[in-house]
């Protein structure tokens, strides 16, 4: 059995639910209280592979900023993937996302990238779409941290695509 | 004069200073009433007194609260002795063992620079004929600096890329400990804008790492100990030679491997 460990970066702005995606992914849970992240948090959680691979995912759960050039660097340094959060209730978390997407893919090329729209069961689907659609965002998957819809799916599928 | 009219006069004369002091007193209790119904004219009249109490409150409060809370401790420590030394123990104990292993360093150095400049002729004496130091020997021996844990580990991703502990030094998940060190010690870099210069040690109670950083990667030691200016030395010495020939380029990218020739190198103890 081969081990292998990557390094996922969560990103994005403030209260977005970055911290709530990482405790629903690593320990199932999810919390009301908002405590904003100082810094950076470190977990991990392996998962087995079809292909018998152990892959240990090091998540980093950042704190956030409204714009990723102002996250520490260091911070996002050898990340094999990024986990861009943005908020499906506020439009200020993606009105401007193409520019935030498109500094890292300028200053961490080769890294694999995730658009991220959280706090789907607060929202309307049909108008939240229509709203993403009208600011040209092109986001790989919808989740709820509360619910845990498409989390696991999520975290699943960045595995599948650094052990592919 | 009729008496009607004597009678008018005298009470003008009688009654005009009491009229002149009713209206001013009616004009007083007006006023008064104005301020007392108007909130800021009213707080701008009593806010000074309050003001000035509370001042004189908090002034004299350390001196009459103090005799009071301290007699009240006196008791209360008195009483419950057992409950303090327990709650008491772990803490001073700590100290007491971090004071001592300080002051052993201190000693140990400040005798070993002694030694050096007084005696330098019996020193090379000494070593010419394969003797030891013997201050250095006897106090160092007492809490002898000893490598626990060998962490290898990539500078940018922070990942573990190898890793030697002694069996009964084995912590908590390494990956965890590679991120958070990496975490901290990029912190500790960028926000003190040290230009350019690296996070060298980091120290816990009795307990230090000692962080040494080549380009790709850097070396984690924990070293239990007295680690000494001349430890850090060696111990620099003895990373930097495993770098050169512990380790080729074709295996620092097997992780078992790396680890198992870190067990070799670093198994045994350095000084």
């Amino acid at each position: 059995m081969s081990k292998l460990s990557k390094k996922i970066a969560l990103v994005g702005p403030f209260g977005v639910g970055k911290t709530s995606l990482f405790r629903r992914f690593i320990d199932d849970a999810f919390s009301e209280d908002y405590k904003s992240t100082l810094g950076v948090q470190i977990q991990k959680k392996v998962i087995q592979m079809d292909n018998g691979t152990a892959l240990s995912m090091i998540l980093w759960d950042t704190e956030g900023h409204e714009e990723i050039s102002q996250s520490r660097s260091s911070y996002l340094l050898g990340s094999h993937a990024f986990i861009y959060v943005f908020d499906l209730t506020r439009i200020d978390t993606y009105k401007n996302i193409n520019e935030q997407i498109d500094f890292l893919k300028k200053n961490y090329p080769n890294v694999l990238i995730k658009i991220i729209g959280n706090k789907l069961d607060t929202v309307a689907l049909k108008r939240v779409k229509k709203s993403l659609e009208e600011h040209n965002v092109n986001y790989d998957c919808l989740t709820s941290a509360k619910t845990g819809e498409n989390v696991a799916e999520l975290f699943v599928e960045i595995a599948v695509d650094l052990t592919n | 004069m009729e008496q009607n009219e004597r009678l008018k006069l005298l009470k003008k004369i009688l009654l005009a200073d009491t009229k002149e002091v009713t209206d001013s007193l009616i004009a007083d209790v007006e006023k008064l009433s104005s301020t007392l119904n108007e909130p800021l004219e009213l707080s701008q009249k009593v806010d000074p007194l309050i003001d000035k109490k509370i001042k004189k409150l908090i002034d004299d409060m350390p001196q009459k609260l103090s005799p009071v809370i301290t007699s009240a401790l006196k008791a209360e420590i008195k009483n419950s002795q057992d409950a303090v030394v327990e709650a008491l123990f772990p803490i001073i104990g700590k100290m007491i063992k971090k004071y001592i292993a300080n002051e052993i360093k201190l000693l140990n150095e400040r005798i070993n620079k002694q030694l050096k400049k007084a005696f330098s002729f019996k020193n090379f004496f000494r070593s010419k004929f394969g003797k030891k130091d013997i201050a250095n020997e006897i106090i160092a021996s007492s809490n002898e600096a000893n490598v626990l844990q060998i962490f290898v580990i990539e500078k940018a991703s922070g990942l573990l890329v190898a890793k030697y502990a002694k069996e009964e030094y084995d912590t908590m998940d390494d990956d965890l400990i590679a991120g958070m060190l990496t975490a901290i010690k990029s912190f500790v870099e960028d926000a003190f804008k040290l230009g350019g210069q690296n996070l060298e040690t980091i120290s816990y109670e009795l307990y230090t790492l000692h962080i040494q950083s080549f380009h790709n990667y850097y070396v984690t030691a924990v070293v239990n100990g007295t680690y000494t200016n001349e430890f850090k030395d060696i111990l620099e010495d003895k990373i930097l030679d495993f770098a050169e020939k512990g380790i080729s380029k074709e295996e620092i990218n097997n992780s078992e491997v790396f680890s198992s020739r870190l067990k070799i190198y670093f198994s045994e103890q350095i000084v």
